[in-house]
């Protein structure tokens, strides 16, 4: 549970870089139309509620400041005197001052009072001129020990650590491989230097993975305006949470996932959320909640969205799949709930009614769903008929590395995403049932079917031939894949290990069989396949006897 | 009955903290509004026994709204909220109405303590 403390500092947060983002869009228009009534206003009302609001928190730094602010500005405001001449400096510079110290309390570091923005502010309040400061410079100590310092911070292009991040890949392969040939030729000198290299490769990725990671919340926080607009022309009444801006997550998966979550908000807002008539006459507030957060789930990060409207209609699903010709209509009533949530990432699927002009752009979710799995991540869809939907993205913390669970085959290895796998289990044939062709196995509660890896790679486009349990013989080892909600049980020769691979693309040749997401190489040097889960679960819905 | 509140103020951080003081201290937050018309609105649809009113609104000053619900509503209680610095408003509140004025920051305390004087004044009035 997140304290309250946490919850107030966070809306605090969200509050605050957003009224500076809007108070330095005011602060331009009033540079071109220093009358401008609208934007004097706004500037005045969003530097009172940061006053109120830093103080509330503690923060008197920025209640210093903003203090002063809203005393020049409503004086401007209440035409006293007007925005020009010597203060438009000062006023600007209040801003920057105001933006950076939220960006500090933001990185939780300790504010500072900026004691000669504070005495210009007095003196454009007490009508007297301003002391120049140096442009950029007037946030720092008195002008006599001033030295010149350097930012500590370094602005990298992406593609710079996108070529580190590859060549660690690399790297990472070739130490598997120089420490299997270190146990191979069994010298222990080599075999300490190869430990050591192993660990300084270790460091050196976890380093470089860690400088691509951002907060969250740089992608969070633009969404306080999007709602707004899209709530504006839905003509929905929306109050947006958010928490969670400080989980981190890799640049180019929060990149990748910009326009989904973009997507998945202006779903909630134009198809989850009613119309203020519609929730009193359900009996909810008028205002509808949403809440986008984030939070670290072991190794991946949990992005969710949820709204508290109308709830996804399973019946008006099932019937909108029969009616696209998805699935027969027997079928179609077999389902349980959570795969008829599922069908909604059918392709070409939409129970929007009405195509409106911001939710309805002609993406369904189906591409929400493409792009999450191009990251070898997870959608999921959990809703209450009348209460409400949330989607969850499962998705992982960076690109490089992923966990996977090595297995053999017909003697070569091949690996399987941590991702999309849900358990491993050993079972006796007498434990697996035949049922129309298939093999089914009972695992906890569920009947999950079951397929010999190696039929089903076969290839042959044809139906699989009905299983035939007398075949198998001993205990199955059985890896239970997990895609869109959908279990699929695959036989393989002997589970080897878990471990950490480095997923490359695959060659041209092999790059016509979509059922490899890729290829790493293993210590010993061999290649190694790796499944790609959804190609395997779609293969094996469409061939199934 | 517990007595129903409606918050009004446009920034939703102060909301959920008036929020959740007047709920822990066991009043019914009948409704939030965060401007002036949906103060209005919200204010002739609940019909709340008092009203916490941010002085610096969006679309009107929070004197605006303050006479026409206390048109609407002659015996709502009503609380002006504001920090520092606008007491020429706050003056002009109480002299339009207004029952108390709570400055921002506030602590809990003074919060309940201000709010329950306010409700007690309209038991007795009532």
């Amino acid at each position: 549970m997140k304290s309250r403390e946490q919850e107030y500092r966070e809306l605090f947060m969200a509050e605050a870089l957003e009224a500076y983002d809007a108070m330095s869009q005011h602060m331009s228009v009033l540079e071109k139309r220093p009358g401008d009534e609208g934007a004097l206003n706004e500037v005045f009302r969003l530097l009172h509620n940061l006053k109120a609001n830093a103080r509330a928190m503690g923060h008197d730094a920025i209640g210093e400041v903003a203090h002063r602010m809203e005393t020049i500005f409503g004086q401007i405001r209440s035409k006293e005197r007007p925005f020009a001449g010597s203060m438009v400096p000062v006023l600007f510079s209040g801003i920057d001052v105001l933006g950076g110290m939220i960006r500090a309390v933001g990185a939780n570091q300790e504010l500072t009072e900026n004691l000669p923005l504070i005495e210009n502010l007095d003196r454009v309040i007490e009508g007297e001129e301003p002391v120049l400061l140096d442009d950029d410079e007037s946030g720092s100590e008195e002008d006599a020990t001033r030295k010149l310092e350097l930012s500590d911070l370094v602005y990298i292009p992406i593609k710079k650590l996108d070529h580190l991040l590859n060549l660690v890949g690399e790297l990472i392969i070739d130490r598997d491989r120089v420490l299997t040939l270190a146990q191979e030729i069994g010298d222990t000198t080599l075999q300490t230097v190869t430990a050591h290299l192993s660990r300084l490769a270790d460091d050196l990725q976890y380093s470089v993975m860690d400088a691509r990671l951002v907060g969250v919340g740089t992608l969070f926080n633009k969404f306080p305006r999007v709602v707004r607009d899209v709530a504006t022309a839905e003509q929905k009444q929306v109050e947006l949470t958010i928490s969670g801006q400080d989980i981190q997550i890799d640049r180019n998966i929060l990149q990748i996932i910009t326009d989904s979550l973009l997507h998945l908000v202006r779903n909630a807002i134009g198809h989850g959320l009613e119309t203020p008539e519609e929730r009193v006459k359900a009996g909810k507030p008028e205002i509808g909640q949403l809440v986008l957060s984030a939070q670290t789930d072991r190794d991946n990060v949990l992005i969710r969205i949820s709204d508290d409207g109308r709830g996804v209609d399973v019946e008006r699903v099932r019937r909108k799949a029969v009616d696209r010709g998805l699935l027969t209509r027997e079928a179609a009533a077999r389902l349980n709930e959570t795969e008829v949530h599922n069908l909604l990432f059918e392709a070409g699927f939409s129970t929007a009614e009405q195509v409106t002009e911001i939710s309805g752009r002609g993406v369904g979710l189906d591409v929400v769903k493409l792009a999450i799995d191009s990251l070898g991540g997870q959608l999921r869809v959990d809703s209450k008929l009348g209460q409400g939907t949330t989607f969850t993205l499962v998705l992982p913390t960076s690109i490089a590395v992923k966990g996977a669970l090595l297995f053999e085959l017909d003697g070569h290895p091949y690996a399987l995403p941590l991702m999309h796998t849900d358990s491993v289990v050993s079972l006796a044939p007498e434990k697996l049932h035949v049922v129309g062709g298939t093999l089914l196995a009972k695992v906890l509660t569920e009947n999950i079917p079951v397929v010999r890896l190696a039929d089903l790679l076969a290839d042959n486009d044809d139906a699989l031939l009905p299983a035939n349990r007398a075949a198998l013989t001993g205990a199955q080892d059985i890896i239970i894949t997990n895609y869109n909600g959908r279990k699929l049980g695959l036989i393989v020769d002997r589970f080897l290990r878990q471990q950490d691979i480095v997923i490359k693309p695959v060659s041209q040749p092999l790059d016509m069989i979509d059922l490899f997401g890729g290829v790493t190489l293993l210590g010993s040097g061999q290649v190694c396949l790796v499944l790609d889960v959804p190609a395997i679960t779609r293969l094996f819905l469409s061939r199934r006897p | 009955m517990k007595n129903r509140i409606l918050i009004v103020d446009d920034s939703f951080y102060m909301r959920t903290m008036l929020k959740n003081m007047l709920t822990d201290a066991g009043y019914d937050v009948v409704g939030e509004a965060a401007n002036g018309q949906q103060a209005r609105d919200l204010a002739s649809e609940t019909k709340p026994d008092l009203i916490t009113l941010d002085v610096i609104l969006p679309d009107n000053t929070g004197l605006e709204v303050l006479k026409d619900i206390r048109q609407e509503l002659p015996n709502v209680k009503i609380v002006m909220c504001s920090a520092v610095g606008q007491e020429v408003i706050v003056n002009e509140a109480l002299e339009s109405g207004a029952s108390a004025y709570i400055v921002k920051p506030f602590s809990e305390d003074k919060v309940l303590e201000i709010v329950g004087g306010a409700l007690q004044d309209s038991g007795a009035s009532a």
